[in-house]
């Protein structure tokens, strides 16, 4: 909404919701860290949040878990409006957040139980079997009986995981659940969410990494500097924000200055340029760089991803403020 | 967010109900409304106490004691400050004491022929027979209970004192008669008034508080702060030495102590044969200390004996006066003793007296 | 649900090497002192106290341990559950855990209450256990001498212990109660202990002071010399009564700081 590209996207689905946040903002002090977030995560999705460190997804999705008491704005989850329903709607909802949680000295196991022990959904005499069942999930029967202390980062991110697991759940909220793990084992995290979006469970990943979620992910939301500046479906975002050229040409002066003239946007990219395709078409573009006399040895339309579309996201946001667009670049790789 | 609300105000209530009940407890007992009681003549109330024989009843006593005396060993009840006991009695003449001190405990029992006397600091036992069954009269522990003292105190400045009934109190939880001894102008003494509360049923005394002259806080008292009336556990006036208990005769014990000088004087002046110099409140008691005892006194006590006494002299030689809020002892050089609830002045013209 | 969440809270407790050694550490109070109390024996016994009564008399250790430890040792091992309870948690990032299990906060104070209340009346009542053993062992009894040194039976002395073990649980678990309401601000366990061992020692020191003696019935601390009057026959229960109404005020004030904190903390 922030951002024109964002407009075709943030129209309200009148399909069931699995959380919806609205006019979201969070204070810590006198820094914001979350403003007018208006998120919905339909039900059924995988919902890929997307954001440099410091964009607020975390304090998002602690909100949603009703882990952080908005200073305004409302949330409803599964339901429930938040924060009165939270105790109805929790044990439905599986988290991983701020990565994984456990006691060193306990085992694997022993940490699972403990949790266990707190799943209000989860019937006493089916506790040991749903543990080993979580365990074995998410690759971790082998190791079960060591102590936490000793596992590996990647073994921590998968016991956290199995943790939310422990229950068939109608939203899981993994908060960046690839941390630590080898490619394997992000493969395996990527089933897992395959598997859940398959058994109908909604699923809320957050993540820096971009194409993880463009792997995973049926919906994506953008935040940045603490509120959401694109969401919708993948395949949609990707459409919308997807049209740029890139021309190859010796005369690089000459053609920023026609397409200027002709109101398209474009800026010098290594030995060419990029030029937008808002409101203009690639024939368009050609035509009015060749009537300026401009030779152009080649032009490629860019093939979007969502890398693209989230530098693009977050660097029309830093021009707009007058800052350079590598920090957000950098700041969106860690 | 209503429920969340109920759950603040519900803790935030607690801490409160916390902090009160801390103000609370630190707060002394407050004395309560004063109970309305029938009139009663001053006489009769004073007749009614010397004839009134207290029957058995156990509680426990508070001292309160502002008087400014060095604590003395043998009786940390005595010194500065509040302290308690416990008593029982059977209204026979058996008796049980209990004198907690810090963690330890002196226990005193008279079982009718015998007075046993237990400290559990040295793990000792006192054991001392009544000559002719007879009970020994001259017990320091009797001063810790407010009914005798009190007894003692009324029959003994009776004639020189004003007597009225000055409103009732609520002692312990009974109501009670404030009956004031007020010394007759001519007496010359410290103390300004003398209040006795007196149980307005049983007429037996269940606090003293002694008053001088500029303050309006008495300056020593002792109270039952808890009292029951009525026959007490038989068990409780039967002493047995545990076993692994030194078990000793006083006049053992009094050998072991005569070393120590402060016992020395407090024996001379309650000893066999004190001198009594005039009557009613300014009573002077004197006595001759053994000089050897003046000079055995060891360096560390002799500066204790310093710092709290200061040196005067007069046409009836030196000494060493020792002032109290209600009592004043002159100690002369050559071991001579005055003591009374008087003016220094009186102890000087009377130390010539001491034989 | 709530049974087993409890139960759990007490298992953890009890799985944590931390609490094992504290628990041996503790058992070694009473053994010690009976040891040393044997050794010494020849002597003429003597000493302030519950210590002049030792001597061949075993009963008393129990009761004269817990009197000891509750000075210092009990407090610091309190402490160490209080701040496990909550600040550890949030150290390791349980709590949240917890909390989206979901257990709802209220609840969670109260798991971990009563966690540190089964807690303390367990290492409490081990260490009475304990001390009989050795005690009678080191000390040899015939019932149980009181200070007013009458001779108690040992059924009477049983009783006396037991009541003993409950008093010193509940001033140690309102220390605890006040530990959690510091364990609820932060997540550094270490802090905790420091903040409520630096707090303990400061009263004990204040409560030195005479010219201060107005601030002593405040103090938490100046409760505990009067729990001896369960060895004192017949029982005064003036002072243990004050001394736990005391603990009262303070587990009350605990709680309340430590769930207002707990219902409005962001996590």
């Amino acid at each position: 909404m922030t951002t024109s590209t964002s407009a075709p996207v943030t129209a309200p689905t009148t399909h069931a919701v699995a959380a919806r946040t609205k006019g979201l903002r969070k204070e810590y002090g006198s820094t914001v860290a979350v403003d007018r977030v208006d998120l919905e995560l339909p039900e059924g999705a995988v919902l890929g949040m997307l954001g440099p460190n410091g964009s607020g997804k975390t304090t998002t999705i602690r909100m949603l878990l009703g882990l952080v008491r908005p200073t305004q704005g409302e949330i409803e989850l599964l339901g429930q409006r938040l924060p009165d329903g939270v105790e109805q709607a929790l044990p439905h909802v599986g988290a991983l957040v701020e990565g994984p949680g456990f006691h060193p000295f306990l085992s694997g196991r022993e940490n699972l139980i403990r949790c266990a022990a707190f799943e209000p959904l989860l019937p006493k005499k089916q506790i040991k079997q749903a543990v080993e069942d979580a365990l074995e999930r998410v690759g971790l029967a082998q190791a079960a009986h060591r102590r936490y202390r000793g596992y590996s980062l990647g073994m921590k991110q998968r016991l956290g995981l199995a943790g939310a697991l422990l229950v068939p759940r109608k939203l899981v909220v993994l908060d960046e659940p690839t941390n630590g793990l080898d490619p394997a084992g992000t493969r395996e995290i990527r089933k897992i969410i395959a598997e859940l979006h398959e058994q109908g469970s909604t699923v809320l990943v957050s993540s820096h990494l971009l194409s993880e979620v463009e792997a995973t992910c049926t919906h994506v939301a953008v935040l940045h500097r603490g509120t959401v500046v694109a969401q919708g479906e993948l395949t949609e975002l990707l459409q919308a924000g997807g049209s740029a050229l890139q021309v190859i040409t010796p005369d690089v002066e000459t053609a920023l200055g026609a397409l200027r003239q002709a109101k398209i946007s474009a800026r010098p990219l290594g030995e060419g340029l990029r030029v937008e395709l808002a409101g203009t078409s690639a024939p368009q573009v050609i035509e009015t760089l060749v009537k300026a006399g401009v030779g152009v040895y080649e032009a490629t339309r860019w093939k979007t991803g969502l890398e693209e579309l989230f530098a693009r996201l977050t660097e029309a946001e830093e021009a707009e403020r007058g800052m350079s667009s590598v920090d957000t670049l950098d700041g969106g790789r860690r | 967010m209503n429920n969340r609300k109920v759950t603040l105000a519900a803790a935030a209530a607690g801490v409160l109900t916390g902090a009160a009940g801390l103000s609370l407890l630190a707060m002394p007992a407050g004395a309560g409304q004063p109970p309305s009681l029938p009139n009663i003549a001053p006489e009769t109330l004073v007749e009614q106490v010397l004839t009134s024989k207290p029957g058995a009843f156990g509680g426990t006593v508070e001292v309160d004691n502002k008087l400014g005396l060095p604590s003395i060993a043998e009786i940390p009840q005595l010194a500065d400050g509040k302290h308690s006991a416990r008593i029982w009695t059977d209204g026979n003449g058996k008796l049980r004491l209990a004198l907690p001190n810090g963690q330890s405990e002196q226990t005193i029992v008279d079982d009718g022929t015998t007075t046993w006397s237990w400290n559990s600091q040295d793990n000792e036992v006192t054991k001392s027979e009544h000559k002719d069954g007879r009970k020994d009269e001259a017990k320091p522990d009797n001063a810790m209970d407010p009914a005798t003292a009190a007894k003692e105190i009324v029959s003994k400045t009776k004639e020189f004192s004003d007597i009225s009934v000055d409103g009732t109190a609520r002692v312990a939880n009974r109501a009670a008669y404030e009956l004031v001894l007020t010394p007759k102008a001519g007496e010359k003494t410290l103390v300004r008034e003398v209040r006795i509360a007196v149980d307005s049923e049983l007429k037996m005394p269940l606090r003293v508080a002694v008053l001088t002259n500029g303050t309006a806080e008495p300056v020593g008292q002792v109270g039952f702060s808890q009292i029951n009336v009525g026959p007490q556990d038989s068990k409780l006036f039967e002493f047995t030495p545990p076993s692994g208990a030194k078990v000793t005769t006083p006049e053992a014990k009094e050998e072991q102590q005569r070393h120590k000088p402060e016992i020395g004087i407090e024996q001379a002046l309650r000893g066999e044969n004190p001198q009594i110099f005039g009557t009613g409140w300014d009573t002077v008691v004197g006595a001759r200390i053994p000089a050897d005892a003046m000079t055995q006194v060891p360096a560390e006590a002799q500066g204790l004996v310093d710092r709290f006494t200061k040196k005067v002299s007069g046409n009836w030689g030196s000494g060493k006066l020792f002032t109290t809020k209600v009592a004043t002892i002159l100690i002369a050089d050559d071991g001579r003793v005055v003591a009374g609830a008087v003016p220094e002045q009186v102890l000087f013209d009377t130390i010539g007296q001491v034989k | 649900m709530i049974t087993r969440q409890l139960g759990s809270e007490v298992r953890w407790m009890l799985r944590r090497p931390r609490t094992i050694i504290g628990l041996f550490g503790l058992v070694l109070v009473p053994i010690i002192i009976s040891f040393g109390i044997w050794t010494a024996s020849d002597e003429g016994g003597g000493g302030p106290g519950l210590a002049a009564i030792l001597k061949g008399n075993g009963m008393v250790v129990p009761i004269f341990t817990l009197f000891l430890s509750l000075n210092l040792l009990l407090p610091l091992v309190a402490s160490i559950w209080a701040a496990d309870g909550l600040a550890g948690e949030a150290q390791h990032g349980t709590l949240r855990g917890l909390l989206v299990a979901p257990v709802s906060r209220v609840r969670l104070l109260f798991v971990k209450l009563f966690g540190l209340t089964a807690m303390s009346l367990f290492a409490v009542t081990l260490m009475a256990v304990v001390g009989i053993i050795a005690g009678t062992a080191f000390l040899g009894t015939d019932g149980m001498m009181t200070l007013s040194g009458t001779t108690l039976s040992t059924a009477e002395g049983l009783v006396r212990i037991v009541l003993f073990i409950l008093l010193v649980t509940f001033q140690m678990v309102s220390i605890g109660a006040v530990a959690l309401a510091v364990s609820s601000t932060t997540e550094h366990p270490l802090v905790v202990q420091a903040a409520t061992m630096t707090t303990i020692i400061v009263f004990q020191v204040l409560g030195q002071f005479p010219s201060l003696d107005w601030l002593h019935p405040f103090l938490i601390t100046t409760g505990f010399p009067g729990l001896i009057d369960v060895m004192r026959d017949p029982i005064p229960f003036g002072q243990i009564w004050d001394s736990t109404l005391l603990a009262g005020c303070y587990l009350l004030i605990g709680t309340g700081l430590a769930a207002m904190r707990l219902i409005t903390k962001d996590n």
